[in-house]
């Protein structure tokens, strides 16, 4: 391969799993060795490893929600940052690097929605050092495959607005132009999907989960 | 409200806080009602939220830009004594590396393989977007470039109208400074002697209707001007006017007063007198249209003015 080809990676995992060679999954799986308590120590190295491991992740949940490259990029910026900032209060017995990670990108990237919107910010309501002092999930520490399914005992519907939600990244004005439902009964049902999938995830055991 | 109804109330507020629906009403409620309703549970939510946001994100490779925009950062993330990096410490994209990440795109997504060519179809949509945006920015340039030459056109068009302004004025200027010594000595021969005659101008035949002045003559020094008002320009290749002036004591004929040109439609002119000989008791000044260079005699077919005592 021409060594041009080589500048769009920024080390060879990258580089291999642009290629396909590696599972994201398992390329994300097997690097979560606590890269975030050496961020937390003022390491420039873990931090740029930080960025290469969780930047792709980053990039596709901004990119999901962000249509201006330039905003996207800055907001990336500011995710990391944040990471940095936040990253002492990351406890791994809550969950993974990349579960921290991804609520912080996510959060940031609703709070660019909500900027163009003139809506208060995300993140003024709550510091993530307090979500992430919380207990993990009552006896299931935040188990995914728990989770897909709790989130098969929703109503169809609900799962769909879930899909648009959080898979497409849709506002809850644009779940409206693709649904045709009101914009009540949107935010509604996605909020009583979460406190449902909670609920149901509460009521899960990994026993119970098997004999579904 | 019952505490089960605050909680439940709460719940839904929260749960509308991690899906970023919260109004700002919303959003004042939840303000009140966390510091109370806030848990050791109050994390889950978030949790769930992250999860659900994660489980269908393909990682996307970052362009080669951005990542080096993200690492240009670390010194500053390195650094404990800064709380945030500011935008003026991170460098900005090189602008090149776009269009080469383009370039490598394109020869990268010849390849057949799998799942990489998914990947690569990312990396492609992104440089596409970034060209995209430099293609736009070269429009914008390019339009702001003709405002900018119309602009300098419109400035171009009205420095010349100011300059000619200007020189209008300067000959202006130049022409009132050549006069200057003349209506000096005019006013100057007005006031300072006593036994200067003053007549005035009146137009002696229709063309020259609205003509007017005066002249000054002073006997002792020999001097004299006519101040001229709306007298006709001459061409003198064609034609001048020429000054008669009558004194009867010196002879019945009227004595040459000199040939002048009128130069200028508006304003006042002054005339010198040249009298070709002495003259005494001055009664009468009379113009006449001449012959370019004047003559000794007049024969009068053309009189313009006419002052008389």
């Amino acid at each position: 391969m021409h060594l041009r080809n080589f500048i769009l990676f920024s080390n060879i995992d990258s580089f291999r799993f642009a290629l396909g060679v590696v599972p994201s999954e398992g390329l994300q799986a097997n690097n979560e060795d606590g890269l975030l308590s050496l961020v937390a120590k003022g390491d420039g190295q873990a931090m740029k490893k930080c960025i290469d491991q969780y930047g792709p992740l980053v990039w596709s949940i901004v990119c999901r929600r962000i249509s201006e490259r330039n905003d996207a990029e800055e907001t990336c910026q500011e995710i990391f940052t944040e990471v940095w900032q936040k990253a002492e209060s990351y406890k791994p017995s809550v969950a993974r690097e990349s579960t921290f990670i991804g609520l912080i990108a996510r959060r940031r990237a609703i709070d660019w929605q909500r900027k163009q919107n003139r809506l208060p910010l995300l993140t003024d309501l709550e510091s993530i050092s307090e979500a992430s002092a919380a207990t993990p999930l009552a006896g299931i520490n935040l188990d995914r495959e728990l989770l897909w399914k709790a989130l098969e005992q929703l109503p169809k519907k609900t799962r769909e607005l879930f899909t648009l939600h959080f898979v497409k990244g849709m506002t809850h004005e644009e779940i409206v132009q693709e649904t045709g439902l009101p914009l009540g009964t949107i935010k509604t049902k996605l909020r009583r999907g979460l406190i449902d999938a909670r609920k149901f995830l509460k009521d899960f055991t990994p026993e119970e989960a098997s004999k579904r | 409200m019952s505490a089960t109804g605050t909680y439940d109330r709460f719940e839904e507020l929260d749960a509308g806080r991690v899906l970023g629906d919260l109004s700002i009403d919303e959003v004042k409620e939840w303000k009140e009602l966390a510091p109370k309703q806030q848990s050791e549970n109050s994390g889950e939510f978030d949790w769930i939220g992250a999860e659900l946001e994660l489980r269908n994100s393909e990682p996307c490779p970052l362009s080669s830009s951005l990542i080096t925009r993200l690492n240009d950062t670390i010194p500053v993330f390195t650094n404990k004594s800064v709380s945030k990096p500011s935008s003026s410490n991170i460098i900005s994209i090189i602008p090149w590396l776009g269009w080469a990440a383009a370039a490598c795109l394109l020869a990268f997504f010849n390849l057949p393989s799998g799942d990489g060519v998914q990947n690569v179809s990312a990396e492609l949509a992104q440089a596409k977007a970034e060209l995209s945006d430099k293609a736009k920015t070269i429009t914008d340039l390019e339009s702001a470039k003709q405002e900018l030459a119309k602009l300098n056109e419109n400035l171009s068009g009205e420095l010349a109208t100011e300059s000619g302004k200007i020189d209008a004025l300067n000959t202006q200027i130049a022409k009132l400074t050549e006069k200057l010594p003349l209506l000096q000595k005019f006013e100057s021969l007005i006031q300072d002697d006593s036994d200067t005659q003053r007549l005035e101008f009146a137009s002696a035949s229709d063309p020259y209707k609205g003509l007017s002045g005066e002249v000054i003559w002073n006997d002792e020094k020999q001097e004299g001007y006519m101040s001229l008002e709306n007298l006709a320009v001459n061409d003198p290749t064609q034609n001048q006017y020429q000054l008669w002036i009558v004194d009867p004591e010196r002879d019945e004929l009227p004595v040459d007063g000199g040939v002048f040109d009128i130069t200028e439609k508006d304003g006042k002119q002054i005339i010198p007198i040249r009298n070709a000989l002495a003259i005494n008791k001055p009664v009468a000044f009379v113009i006449t249209l001449e012959q370019p260079g004047g003559v000794v005699k007049s024969k009068q077919e053309v009189v313009v003015a006419l002052a008389k005592s």
